[in-house]
């Protein structure tokens, strides 16, 4: 739509200006560092009602811990959500995207949008994408047929199954599944199956740590719990180590006082006429 | 060796009582070739918000500009100040459609809600993925150093004069420690009524 | 568009400096159906005629009042078909909006966007301009919005008004009835009224559409709701 008359909206899509340049740096010896990770135990199930998603906090930048709770389980519809396990940027950006196809889609067919409509849309953009968008996912919901639950991996292939799990803590967790999962869970042995399969990755699995994060989808309605547990608590820090005034010594101090204006409103002028041509 | 330390640079913004605060190291170099001690990485993108854009100094300047390009059409557009939530996502919608060929910056962000007057946080990879913490964040080739010391000193509800003590001895001890960073440091102190800019003396060496 | 042969735009000037293209395209809005707009202290409702030439139509299959996001409503009056391409584009907008922004997009910025949509087909090869007038409503900044969007491209802010067959007495009676306190439920009252004005014969809660924006967002009124406001009409 964009054109020459009306460039105000941004072509879409990836920019590739970079890349001759950052190829010719990787031939001097500077290879792209490594973006953030989530390094993760995300992890689904369907009980008798619903579907239950689980998902820890952390997300790592090589060794180090960049985000000690940070959220992987992402809106999609108000009857779906979807753990991302993979590159950050690349779950949050997918799963945003999707969410507001889907969006649009609800808008258009005027009803609830079915979980296998957002499975297609994910996997044909990452199938797109050739396993380069590193976004792996566990996808749930709700809709007219009952409960779903899917599985995306990273080259666009998709599983449909009663438990999963996704991430470098993904065998932990399902070990906790195997040995326990049966059909017709209630939700709180649901939530307490879910809960220890990604306690199971956070212990266990070195990618994935912090809390614990529950999403319940069921027919109407959706629990989000953020920090459904805290696994890990710290200790009571038992000593300040403030400054007193004065430690830093300062070379040179400026300040400029902001004047606190109100927010000023954009007034049209209203031409009485409907005809716009005079 | 990584091209995000390729200059050298360290950088962090923590939250406070009503403040925030952002510091950032002084030097340029190449490698280990020291070019200036007076580089601005850290620039004011509204009346309380600052962005700080640590890794290769060339794209530093690149996606400042950028930045404030879009920033200023947005505020043309809608006549109003944008917010730091706002510009974060900016930043990182900016960041990711170069996904598969990034700048080599690694944003910190900081800001008070301009309405709320609520204090944001945020850094974000070189793909844009925000982290928008309830403490602090870090950024550049001190990063590992500056998380040691944010997370013993950094406590909540500091005021702005306790919190400038602790980010200002946050940074100038990690950067210590740091042979590619340091070589003199600027902090800015984010309140509802003033900006205090203060140029602190370190090692110069 | 510009790459094929006779692909000029069809919207030239006439001598006399008019551009007889969009006031044809005005004279289709004035034919069209009738809507109106109203907004309130606390909200703002938008209303249109949505009568059927045939009994065996089927009701409330195709609307006329659309929703854009959460606390944006759309009404239209002129052509149907070139709305449907105006909505489309709006909800897309929309959306682009908040992906960018992680913000609702201000109805103001929206209604600049759908503007500039409707203005690129006054300028450019091969196309005509849209043959529709947009009511766009709207909450936030804890305020309603209600905007018209002509052919043109040109957009106004109103308080309140009437647009399509019969518009000028629809406003004339506006005119008359608005006040500034006016509250929701009496602007869907006041509007319903406005449209009464023009209708021939019964006016039922399957012959009109009203949609109504408040701080709790965007809603099309069903069937049942429009029966309850007519029942109190004389």
């Amino acid at each position: 739509m964009s054109s020459v008359l009306c460039p105000d909206i941004p072509n879409s899509g990836f920019s590739f200006d970079n890349c001759a340049r950052n190829a010719t740096l990787e031939g001097k010896g500077f290879p792209v560092p490594k973006a953030t990770k989530t390094g993760t135990t995300i992890a689904g199930i369907i009980y008798e009602d619903g579907v239950i998603l689980g998902a820890d906090t952390r997300a790592t930048e090589d060794t180090t811990v960049s985000d000690k709770n940070c959220r992987k389980i992402h809106y999609l519809a108000s009857n779906m959500y979807c753990c991302g396990a993979g590159t950050a940027a690349d779950t949050e950006m997918t799963t945003n995207m999707i969410a507001s196809q889907l969006e649009l889609h609800r808008l258009f067919t005027n009803r609830t949008v079915p979980v296998c409509t957002a499975n297609q849309l994910l996997k044909q953009y990452l199938f797109r994408y050739q396993g380069y968008i590193g976004a792996a996912l566990v996808l749930g919901g709700v809709d007219n047929t009952g409960p779903h639950l899917y599985s995306i991996y990273p080259h666009g292939s998709t599983d449909k199954l009663p438990y999963t799990t996704m991430g470098s803590g993904s065998l932990a967790a399902m070990a906790v599944f195997e040995s326990r999962w049966k059909p017709g869970l209630t939700e709180e042995e649901g939530k307490k199956l879910v809960r220890d399969a990604i306690a199971a990755g956070i212990f266990n699995d070195l990618g994935s740590g912090s809390n614990v994060d529950l999403c319940v989808i069921r027919k109407g309605s959706v629990e989000y719990l953020r920090t459904y547990e805290e696994a890990n608590k710290k200790g009571k820090r038992q000593s300040s180590y403030r400054y007193p005034p004065g430690t830093t010594a300062i070379l040179s101090t400026k300040t400029a006082n902001i004047e606190v204006h109100d927010v000023s409103i954009q007034r049209i002028d209203t031409d009485l006429l409907m005809d716009t041509t005079s | 060796m990584s091209i995000l330390s390729y200059n050298g640079s360290a950088m962090v913004a923590m939250k406070g009582k009503n403040c925030v605060a952002i510091a950032t190291d002084k030097r340029f170099g190449i490698q280990a070739q020291t070019i200036s001690m007076d580089f601005p990485k850290v620039f004011q993108m509204g009346p309380h918000l600052f962005i700080g854009l640590p890794g290769l100094a060339t794209d530093t300047q690149t996606v400042m500009e950028k930045l404030r390009f879009r920033k200023n059409l947005y505020e043309l557009k809608e006549n109003r100040h944008i917010t730091p939530t706002v510009f974060a996502s900016l930043v990182s919608n900016m960041l990711y459609e170069k996904r598969f060929g990034p700048f080599f910056v690694e944003p910190v962000i900081a800001g008070l809600d301009s309405k709320t007057g609520e204090p944001f946080v945020c850094n974000m990879d070189l793909i844009g993925c925000p982290n928008a913490p309830e403490d602090f964040v870090v950024g550049g080739t001190a990063s590992a150093q500056l998380y040691g010391m944010c997370e013993s000193l950094w406590e909540p509800d500091l005021g702005p004069d306790d919190l400038f003590e602790t980010i200002s001895q946050a940074l100038i001890n990690a950067f210590d420690r740091d042979a590619i960073s340091g070589w003199g440091a600027t902090v800015y102190i984010i309140e509802k009524d003033k900006i205090t800019t203060k140029e602190l003396k370190t090692r110069m060496d | 568009m510009a790459t094929e042969r006779y692909s000029f735009s069809l919207t030239t000037f006439s001598p006399s400096g008019k551009l007889v293209q969009i006031e044809y395209a005005l004279a289709a809005v004035a034919a069209g159906a009738p809507s109106v707009g109203i907004k309130a202290s606390n909200g703002v409702v938008i209303a249109t005629e949505n009568k059927h030439k045939s009994i065996l139509y089927d009701e409330h299959s195709v609307n006329k009042v659309e929703m854009i996001t959460s606390h944006i409503g759309m009404v239209y009056s002129g052509m149907g078909p070139d709305y449907r391409l105006l909505v489309k584009q709006a909800r897309k907008m929309a959306q682009q909006y908040f992906l960018v922004y992680k913000e609702p997009i201000p109805t103001v910025q929206l209604v600049q966007r759908v503007a500039a949509v409707m203005q690129e087909y006054t300028q450019s090869g091969g196309v005509r301009p849209f043959g529709v007038s947009l009511l766009i409503c709207g909450w936030d900044n804890n305020r309603p919005y209600l905007f018209q969007c002509d052919p043109s491209g040109a957009y106004f802010a109103w308080k309140a008004t009437a647009m399509g067959k019969n518009f000028i007495n629809g406003k004339t009676f506006l005119e008359k009835r608005y006040s500034e306190d006016l509250e929701l439920d009496d602007a869907v009252h006041t509007a319903i009224l406005t449209l009464k004005e023009s209708f021939e014969g019964q006016m039922t809660a399957d012959n009109i559409e009203v949609g109504i924006c408040d701080q709790t967002g965007f809603k099309r009124l069903d069937p049942s709701n429009v029966k309850d406001y007519l029942a109190n009409i004389p």
